[in-house]
């Protein structure tokens, strides 16, 4: 075989499998209230071509535009007849490629340890579970791999194009989510700590690589922050949003607080309600790869201890914290421990506990993976199913058609502090409000409201209502009322 | 004529009955699980937000627990969570490792007596450490195993036959500490069996106790 293909068809039949698991049945897991959210906005995008970038609420627009070609492809022109299934296909497709980028990324480790990195992230619990939730997580991680390895050729190569490629891919990221510029600052940082660098070919010229980087990055960011040219003030509004995100983050008063050792845990071991999630073999293999480093490993293990622990220093002093950051730590982490199953591959013993290791670890990473993403991908316990709907939000679509069918003017009402991923689920049926308090008039062909609003409610509602009780999520209850016939 | 004697034993009966003497259950009721005040429902078919101590459930004289460690067995025989143990153990505590998770969708358990018994009282604890309401909860009781000769229904909540049993009328009910008392009509019978489909939270079904209340025939 040649060497090119038996270095590329393992890698790709990696990807191809990692995408097969990523995309299989992808409509199933309900819709969690933040997937909701920006379905609704990018179904606006699909039907209306008009897309504002909003500071207060939302993260960059790549994920939104994004869904774009995959609708169109599938046939999917308004936000009624967009589904979960196309726009999890974004996240799905950004996960998939993230495992060849960091396959190549780790080639300096040798052919196979950098396909072992690939299936780490391959099989990584938090990478496959969000992969397949429609935030913007796997997009970020797949564009920051990206623009390591055009950075890279450039260093190897020279050439401004490369240098204005990773510059694209930087703009990506920017315009992805704001917490770009922490990656990108900790990649400096780290090869700043990783110590002497290989040299640059002569030919290389440095100003005009930074102005070439420079440019694309800023030129991408403007073009998705500016909708295309048609919000020049999303501009202004993406340059003012960084301060108040940071101050939100940092405020420690966000409801998403949780103690220093959160990613720590995520990454060892931990017990809910009976379920057992664990990484514990990779997390050890990964502590071996930086320990390896520490001691004068290879330049990209250097560089890759000097990064992951930046990056976790970062995610774990700030007081924010929600599982899918933890995303942002699996490619450094893949690249350790295929760092430290390299140092262990040194003889034909050594490369066959190498080996086993490999594929203990993988084996493990996959069966969690496959419990969390699929078994329990809903279940409160699941430590990636964050504050996750409830199954019966699903339910709520068959019974405002029922209502709207029994009762064709409608209204159907929703009375809740909180009612996303509803209007997900009711998108496209017609006469359908939403209320955080109670409004004059109650009565309607449906009408839902908290637990905490339902006497409110029903005091307003005139005539005999049946009564059922439908979760919102863990915890949540909502109780709905259809007129009595 | 015969009108008249069936009159008469039927009165007589009634009679004999609220001559029974009837005593208030004790239940011993574990410690609540609920971290702040858990959300009150006010509505009217549901249990109103319980202020106090609650009325009494009154069962006839005599009255013993029947249940403790009798044998369960269930429509989903390998549970992932839990052994179906748990649903006569005497533990009501709620924690880890007192209930057992049964599958999603409908599923049942199923209480044997081990002899038929005068039925009063069922109690059950489904899952108390969080505000959530179990669907289509169904409580049957039969002397025949398999639940397909003389099957007596004493509760029904399962507005959509979402079990297959028929609606039900039954007020929902947010579970708490308290659990929920059904009362078993004097039914009697040696197998008690409890449907539900899922919950509020997730599509499983949980049972931390379930206790059998009665009397032996005999």
């Amino acid at each position: 075989m040649p060497q090119t293909s038996s270095h590329w068809l393992p890698l790709a039949l990696v990807a191809v499998a990692a995408m097969l698991w990523r995309g299989e049945g992808l409509g199933a897991r309900p819709m969690h209230a933040d997937e909701a959210n920006q379905a609704v906005k990018a179904g606006e995008l699909l039907e209306s071509g008009r897309y504002a970038y909003d500071p207060r609420d939302h993260h960059g627009p790549v994920l939104y535009y994004a869904v774009l070609p995959v609708a169109w492809i599938r046939g999917e022109r308004t936000l009624a007849g967009l589904d979960e299934v196309t726009v999890r296909l974004v996240p799905a497709i950004a996960g998939a490629a993230c495992v060849i980028l960091l396959g190549l990324l780790a080639a300096p480790l040798g052919r196979w340890p950098s396909l072992a990195a690939a299936a780490f992230m391959a099989s990584s619990p938090p990478v496959l579970y969000y992969s397949r939730y429609f935030i913007q997580e796997t997009l970020l991680v797949a564009f920051t791999l990206a623009a390591f390895l055009c950075a890279r050729r450039w260093w190897e190569r020279g050439g401004a194009a490369w240098a204005a490629a990773a510059g694209a891919c930087l703009g990506l990221m920017l315009a992805t989510k704001e917490s770009a510029p922490v990656f990108a600052a900790c990649a400096l940082l780290a090869l700043a700590a990783a110590g002497p660098l290989p040299a640059r070919p002569a030919h290389a010229r440095g100003g005009l690589a930074a102005l070439a980087c420079l440019g694309a990055a800023l030129a991408v960011a403007a073009l998705f922050y500016s909708s295309f040219g048609s919000h020049p003030a999303g501009l202004r509004d993406a340059l003012g949003s960084w301060r108040p995100a940071a101050a939100r983050v940092l405020s420690g008063d966000t409801g998403h607080e949780k103690p220093w050792w959160y990613y720590l845990r995520l990454f060892a071991w931990q017990r809910s309600g009976g379920l057992t999630f664990e990484q514990a073999g990779f997390g050890a293999l990964a502590l071996a790869g930086a320990g390896i480093a520490l001691s004068g490993g290879p330049g990209l293990l250097r560089w890759a201890a000097a990064y992951s622990g930046l990056v976790l220093l970062v995610l774990s002093a700030t007081p924010y914290k929600t599982p899918w950051l933890a995303v942002n730590l699996v490619p450094g982490f893949a690249l350790l421990a295929a760092g430290a199953l390299a140092a262990l591959a040194r003889d034909r013993f050594g490369a066959a506990v190498a080996g086993a290791a490999a594929l203990a670890v993988v084996a493990m990473l996959a069966l969690q993976a496959d419990r969390a993403a699929r078994v329990y991908a809903s279940d409160p316990r699941n430590p990636y199913a964050y504050v996750h709907s409830a199954p019966d939000v699903l339910k709520f679509r068959p019974l405002a058609e029922w209502a709207l069918a029994r009762t064709p003017g409608g209204p159907v009402r929703v009375i809740s502090e909180e009612y996303w991923p509803l209007p997900w689920y009711l998108r496209g049926l017609g006469n359908v409000g939403y209320w955080n308090s109670p409004p004059e008039a109650c009565d309607g062909a449906m009408v839902v409201a908290s637990a905490d609003l339902a006497g409110a409610v029903r005091a307003r509602l005139h005539g005999p209502y049946d009564q059922a009780y439908l979760g919102l999520r863990p915890g949540f209850v909502l109780v709905v009322f259809t007129p009595r016939r | 004529m015969l009108r008249l004697l069936t009159a008469i034993i039927a009165l007589a009966s009634v009679c004999a009955v609220r001559a029974e003497e009837m005593v208030p259950l004790k239940l011993d009721l574990p410690k609540p699980l609920f971290v702040g005040t858990p959300r009150p429902i006010k509505v009217s078919n549901l249990e109103p937000a319980q202020v106090g101590t609650p009325p009494p459930f009154m069962v006839p004289a005599g009255t013993v627990l029947l249940s403790l460690n009798k044998p369960a067995t269930s429509s989903d025989s390998s549970p992932v969570i839990g052994e179906l143990t748990c649903v006569t153990d005497g533990d009501k505590s709620g924690i880890e490792g007192s209930y057992v998770e049964l599958g999603p969708g409908v599923q049942w358990v199923q209480v044997d007596l081990g002899a038929p018994a005068r039925l009063a009282a069922i109690a059950v604890w489904h899952f108390h450490a969080e505000a959530r309401v179990y669907h289509a909860v169904v409580v049957q009781l039969s002397n025949d195993p398999d639940f397909k000769a003389a099957v007596t229904t004493v509760f029904n909540n399962d507005d959509t036959n979402a079990d297959g049993l028929g609606k039900g009328s039954d007020y929902a009910y947010v579970e708490t500490y308290r659990g929920r008392v059904i009362d078993a009509k004097g039914v009697t019978a040696r197998y008690v069996r409890l449907y539900s489909d899922g919950n509020t939270s997730d599509e499983l079904n949980h049972y931390t106790e379930v206790e059998v209340y009665g009397r032996p025939v005999n």
